[in-house]
């Protein structure tokens, strides 16, 4: 089999800090490899690395061999398009925004290949009706779904010709049944050629299969065939992102039945959002320490559901009546899917929290031990939340929620832009908390593992 | 509009080199506007017909105008009137612009009917509206003053309407109103953080603007009246006599040229 990729010895420095200790490794044609860990193990910056796209002021050492020929910056970049292709993480950054589909990928046909306008057109229409894009072909992005506008991106981006492609976080904010698409087709594209994808989901290392190597903090933990590393890992490390995965959870306790503190019944509620009916006489009750998962593809009225629950959008049919009249006002409250969107970032947390604590007079001995409860470390207080890691923030708004002694807690997504470890700790702290505290949450996730495993009740849209 | 606040914590030690340099440059103008007028003997308007058009010397250390009188009071009282009317403009300007621009982006109907009031002042251009106004009144400091807040509001207000529509419906501010917090607070937090720097930025080049204005309106005599120094007025009394005297002329067209860059210096780019 060819080697289509060798690198010996790479590794990046930021100045004197090593950000990714020396790594080696081969791709060989028609097997593909995958890079598996946790956002911040380093992950991204070997895909740069390879591009030779990495920011001002890093420096990778080491050398890259790319089509059995040692390769220097300026000769890897020339290959750009035609041979070798980055896909972009997030398709939205990657797509122009006022661009209509077609146009995007005829553009690279046109420039890249050298191909007359007719021939562009033409090929462009074959590749999107190929991805199951047809019908969509005069859209602009925003008007696609996350899935269409990845495949749309992925289409642009191999339309140059390369099929060598580097993946990195492909599936990033999709739906389970859109990501398994994703990786399908990325499979179809890098046929005859070389795929390197770099992820954080033990589900897409298992479906690609090939070769996996297992990355912690810039140091390679493992590596070896797929198959066999995802059913016997001989690292914690691989143990513990396996074990991260919601499918392989332990069920989750019902509520102990003598609950019937009921706080919300909903009857009968509709909602419609720009035009379109989202859902249609749902009805359900939440009592008191209750878990209540909402699953379903993305659009389809889930967080919508959440926000009209909490009066933050108007539904247009039934009732939705709150049976806790103690409860004030601010004891109703929202877990967001971006923690970073959900701080002002022009103070530090301890800020925010001091006035929080100001406005409602909260006993200032409860933060200690919640914060030890909630694994946070004291110097996050003085940072703001852009300095801070996701996990960490989602835990500082869990933090800020409990304060208040919420009554009902509408957790959007809160563990989608989180690692799997980390994500796995946030959801089940959340039940937890729920569970001692006797605070119902609302927990909506695209993923039905996670939703089966944590919830007491199940409302499907 | 003070520096340390509107860069984000940051004060003028996190401004670029260019931002210091224009600082420096506004600071030494002021320096000469309180300067000359406690140096200098003479006033604004005493006349020494024998001296006329004189180069600087010991006795007038920036010479003299077509009447004889000391072109370092007029100067300075000039760059001083500029920088008076140019501070005031844009204290008024931001304050209106800004507190509209927020009610506006609150609340649904007031933005409609600021948005009809708002295109009407733009299909007009702004240098007209202040010379109509000017004309009505000419000499009026206070005309010239209203006349260019009038104009220069509307650019704050549609700056600061757009941040803050995207501020009020971010998840930050919705989770902040959650947890029953008040309209000042959520202010404060959420959009002062984000207008401030675009804020800072209009107001330099509002600043230098309204500068421009007031002598714009001077050389065409509706400005400011003789015998008050103003910057635009000099230029076009002293035009007469550029060949006898151009170190003279030179003298208001160099401190136009001076507040304008040092103000868009300070104004700093888009990073």
């Amino acid at each position: 089999m060819k080697v289509l990729l060798k690198l010996t010895d790479i590794s990046v420095y930021a100045g004197d800090t090593c950000l990714l200790e020396p790594i080696s490794l081969t791709l060989k044609q028609n097997v593909p490899l995958t890079i598996l860990g946790q956002t911040g193990s380093g992950k991204s910056l070997l895909a740069q690395a390879i591009m030779g796209l990495l920011p001002n002021g890093l420096t990778s050492t080491g050398t890259i061999e790319l089509f059995g020929k040692e390769m220097t910056l300026k000769e890897r970049q020339s290959l750009w398009g035609s041979k070798l292709v980055m896909l972009p993480q997030e398709p939205w950054n990657a797509l122009d925004p006022l661009m209509k589909g077609v146009e995007q990928v005829k553009e690279v046909y046109q420039y890249v290949q050298n191909k007359t306008p007719q021939e562009s057109l033409r090929l462009s229409m074959d590749d999107l009706r190929n991805v199951g894009l047809s019908g969509s072909e005069y859209k602009r992005p925003d008007q696609l779904s996350g899935g269409m506008a990845q495949r749309l991106a992925i289409s642009a981006a191999t339309a140059g010709g390369a099929n060598f492609i580097l993946a990195d976080e492909p599936t990033k904010g999709l739906d389970v049944s859109r990501r398994d698409d994703v990786v399908r087709l990325l499979q179809s594209r890098s046929a005859a050629g070389g795929l390197l994808t770099i992820t954080h989901d033990v589900a897409i290392a298992r479906q690609l299969g090939g070769d996996l190597m297992v990355m912690k903090a810039g140091c390679l933990v493992e590596q070896g065939v797929a198959e066999q590393i995802l059913r016997n890992p001989q690292a914690d490390y691989t143990q513990a992102l396996i074990e991260a995965e919601p499918k392989t959870w332990i069920d989750a306790e019902p509520v102990s039945k003598e609950s019937h503190d009921e706080i919300l019944i909903v009857n009968q509620l509709s909602l419609k959002r720009g035009g379109r009916i989202l859902f249609e006489g749902l009805s359900f009750t939440i009592r008191k320490g209750e878990v209540v998962g909402v699953v379903g593809d993305s659009g389809c009225g889930k967080s919508s559901l959440g926000d009209a629950l909490l009066n933050l959008l108007p539904f247009t049919n039934g009732t939705i009546s709150r049976l806790n009249h103690e409860a004030k006002p601010h004891q109703w409250l929202k877990l967001y899917q971006d923690p970073p969107s959900a701080f002002s970032a022009s103070v530090s947390l301890g800020q925010l929290l001091n006035d929080l604590v100001r406005l409602h007079r909260i006993d200032v001995q409860r933060i200690q031990p919640l914060m030890r409860r909630l694994k946070l470390p004291k110097g996050i207080l003085e940072r703001n939340c852009l300095e801070v890691s996701g996990g960490e923030l989602q835990r500082f708004a869990i933090l800020r929620s409990l304060l208040l002694d919420p009554v009902f807690l509408f957790a959007d997504e809160p563990t989608s832009r989180l690692d799997p470890i980390t994500a796995k700790e946030v959801t089940e702290l959340l039940v937890e908390l729920a569970n001692e505290t006797g605070c119902a949450v609302l927990l909506v996730s695209h993923d039905p593992d996670l939703i089966r495993k944590t919830c007491d009740q199940v409302i499907s849209l | 509009m003070s520096l340390d606040r509107s860069s984000r914590g940051g004060g003028i030690m996190k401004m670029t080199l260019s931002q210091k340099i224009g600082l420096v440059i506004l600071l030494i103008l002021l320096v000469f506007a309180f300067g000359g007028t406690w140096v200098s003997p003479y006033s604004l308007s005493q006349q020494d017909l024998n001296a006329i058009l004189q180069p600087p010397s010991t006795r007038h250390w920036l010479g003299t105008d077509q009447f004889g009188r000391s072109m370092l009071t007029r100067m300075s009282e000039a760059v001083m009137l500029s920088f008076s009317l140019g501070l005031i403009c844009v204290i008024t300007s931001a304050i209106i612009g800004v507190t509209l621009g927020v009610w506006a982006a609150w609340g649904e109907t007031v933005d409609s009917i600021m948005g009809v009031l708002v295109n009407i002042l733009l299909a007009l251009p702004g240098l007209v509206i202040v010379l109509m106004l000017a004309a009505i009144a000419p000499g009026s400091f206070l005309v010239l003053y209203l006349a260019i807040s009038l104009v220069q509001w509307v650019e704050y207000f549609r700056v600061v309407r757009a941040i803050t529509k995207n501020v009020i419906h971010s998840p930050a501010r919705q989770s902040t109103k959650m947890m029953g917090f008040g309209v000042w607070y959520q202010f404060k937090r959420h959009i002062w953080p984000s207008i401030a720097p675009s804020i800072f930025t209009l107001a330099a080049f509002g600043g230098a603007n309204a500068i421009l204005t007031m002598a714009s309106l001077g050389f065409v005599y509706v400005g400011i009246q003789p015998p008050l120094a103003e910057l635009g007025l000099m230029t076009v009394e002293l035009f007469p006599y550029y060949s006898e005297a151009p170190w003279v002329l030179a003298q208001p067209l160099l401190a136009i040229a001076l507040m304008v860059f040092g103000f868009h210096l300070l104004a700093g780019k888009r990073t």
